[in-house]
């Protein structure tokens, strides 16, 4: 009885409370918060917050690959553990980031990766019929392409991820164009031609 | 009445009890274990263990079908404190089980305490960036920013909680009212324009005229999250000001003016302030040599007290956390191409009581088992 009396105690304590302080002013998040917050989960169906520990054991794609053919513009950037090749693609309300990354087998499929991309900027997931809808599929030179395009909501500044989903030898590449969704709608053409250059080394 | 208490005394201390506590408190982690398949390690503690009542769905209704972790706890330390009292008797020849018995006690006061008052937190830190604040991975609440003064915002933040009981809330710190009209637990949130045959949204102001909140059903699992949305009226002494819809999807604040003053709406994971700030120096995330395989993950933080005390750097790496003012840092993840690093904040009032209690349960055991060598060797020395 004492026992449950000071749990009911110690459980109303404090949590409902309205509270009112004051702050030195900080700077607003570039993205969505909730996709600046907890590393793309937005979504229900989305993964989990941040990175995990685990995936990074998982190995990056070994054997055949693919080459392709920069713009002019764009910086290469050092391309880290995980990727491929990494650039900076300029854009009039700042730099956007372009990375290929390349996984061994399916990665999970089309429909997780397209979602899991939606959640990094804070939309909600599709289901299996809404796919084909949502994407661009593409044939060059044998190459499967499937392209896709997502803005977030409100501001045309918030961000944006043109993606394209090439499976080859066995693995996944992804072509990830991600930024303010101004500079990325500006940098398009610049992606397509990139992914019109991209063909088996 | 007498008969009946001494029936239940007799209940209370009896060994018997001890045994069926236990075997009930097996099939509880037995049971949880298997259940944590369809709800992850977070709902199945509350449900399981921070309850003292487990429920079943049967039809519609919500019946209790077993113990939870409080009650069987909280019995076997009556049935333990009981046992003391009425069947032990002070003298050194018991000592060590006095001892053993008092870690014991320790341990499941100590339990009972972490999990009320243990509470969870996530720190997000880009390299280079200083934050004074953590973030509740679970709860949100709703922030109404006065940003009138250049330097610094008053900020009222209201739990989700409130909102979520549409409780009304008048505030000296705000010259309007908030009424809670509507609360979705979990909701995504589309531009109007992509979703067909969208009910009209009871926003009248800010963003929440374009966009389509749509209610999803609540998740418990572990690795997904709750997203909710509340639409939210501010009525002034003049009437109302409009209804604003607030999510954490929506990303920056919204703003308007209202009585000479800026005003910011946001719905953001609930913030603790600390009076110190993190700055992250460095993540760093070493692989063995030639492979892609993590051998370490560690962040080099300053730590800056507010009051102008001599900062500090430490190094947080797995398994080695940094505790500092009553809360508890782990490395929990990284993002952002290894630049960003996420910690784990526990506040846990408790956290030394199990470390106690085991070293007392030990050193009872010990003394016990000294005192029966010292009088074994005794009776075979005479």
């Amino acid at each position: 009885m004492a026992l449950a009396a000071v749990s009911l105690l110690l459980s109303a304590c404090g949590d409902d409370q309205v509270s009112v302080y004051r702050v030195p002013k900080e700077k607003e998040p570039d993205l969505p918060a909730a996709a600046a917050d907890q590393g793309g989960t937005a979504a229900p169906a989305a993964p989990a917050p941040g990175a995990s520990m685990a995936d990074t054991a998982v190995p990056t794609a070994s054997g055949d690959g693919l080459s392709w053919q920069a713009p002019a513009g764009w910086a290469q950037k050092p391309a880290g553990a995980m990727r491929k090749a990494s650039y900076s693609v300029p854009g009039s309300d700042g730099d956007s980031d372009l990375s290929v990354t390349a996984f061994p087998g399916d990665v999970g499929g089309e429909l997780a990766n397209v979602n899991r991309w939606r959640g990094q900027i804070a939309l909600s997931p599709l289901s299996a019929g809404e796919l084909d809808g949502a994407v661009t599929r593409l044939d060059q030179g044998g190459l499967k392409i499937t392209l896709v395009e997502l803005f977030s909501a409100g501001d045309p500044k918030n961000k944006a991820i043109l993606g394209a989903i090439i499976p080859f030898g066995g693995a996944t590449w992804f072509f990830k164009l991600s930024g303010p969704g101004t500079s990325v709608k500006a940098a398009k053409p610049a992606f397509l031609d990139f992914l019109h250059s991209v063909h088996p080394q | 009445m007498n008969e009946t208490f001494k029936q239940a005394k007799a209940i209370l201390v009896s060994l018997k009890l001890t045994v069926v506590l236990l075997a009930l408190s097996i099939i509880l982690i037995f049971w949880a274990t298997l259940d944590q398949v369809n709800l992850g390690v977070w709902a199945v503690q509350h449900k399981f263990f921070h309850s003292f009542i487990v429920t079943a769905k049967v039809g519609s209704l919500q019946v209790p079908v077993f113990p939870g972790g409080y009650a069987i706890g909280g019995l076997l330390l009556a049935n333990l404190i009981a046992g003391h009292l009425y069947r032990f008797r002070l003298g050194w020849r018991k000592a060590g089980i006095w001892i053993t018995h008092l870690g014991l006690i320790l341990l499941l006061v100590g339990e009972l305490i972490s999990g009320l008052l243990q509470k969870d937190f996530q720190m997000r830190i880009d390299e280079g960036e200083t934050k004074n604040y953590a973030e509740s991975s679970r709860q949100n609440e709703f922030a109404i920013i006065n940003a009138t003064d250049p330097a610094t915002d008053e900020v009222t933040a209201i739990p989700e909680s409130i909102l979520s009981k549409g409780t009304v809330v008048q505030n000296p710190s705000l010259p309007f009212r908030v009424v809670p009209k509507a609360y979705y637990p979990n909701a995504s949130v589309q531009m109007r324009s992509q979703v067909p045959n969208a009910p009209p949204s009871l926003a009248t102001s800010g963003m929440g005229t374009m966009l389509a909140v749509t209610p999803v059903e609540v998740t418990y699992k572990e690795d997904e999250r709750n997203v909710p949305a509340a639409f939210v009226e501010l009525v002034g002494p003049d009437g109302s000001l409009g209804t604003w819809v607030v999510s954490p999807l929506l990303g920056n604040p919204q703003t308007f003016d209202f009585a000479g003053r800026t005003w910011k709406l946001a719905m953001r994971p609930k913030r603790i302030y600390q009076p110190y700030s993190l700055k992250l120096i460095k993540f760093s995330h070493d692989l063995y040599p030639g492979t892609d395989i993590p051998k370490n993950f560690s962040s080099r933080i300053q730590i800056n007290p507010a009051d102008g005390g001599p900062s500090r750097e430490v190094l947080i790496y797995m398994n080695n956390p940094l505790r500092y003012a009553g809360l508890t840092y782990y490395q929990q993840s990284f993002d952002n191409n290894d630049h960003t690093t996420i910690l784990e904040v526990v506040r846990n009032p408790s956290w030394l009581a199990p470390y106690i209690a085991c070293g007392a349960i030990t050193l009872g055991l010990v003394i016990q088992f000294l005192i029966h060598l010292v009088g074994f060797a005794r009776r075979r020395a005479a």
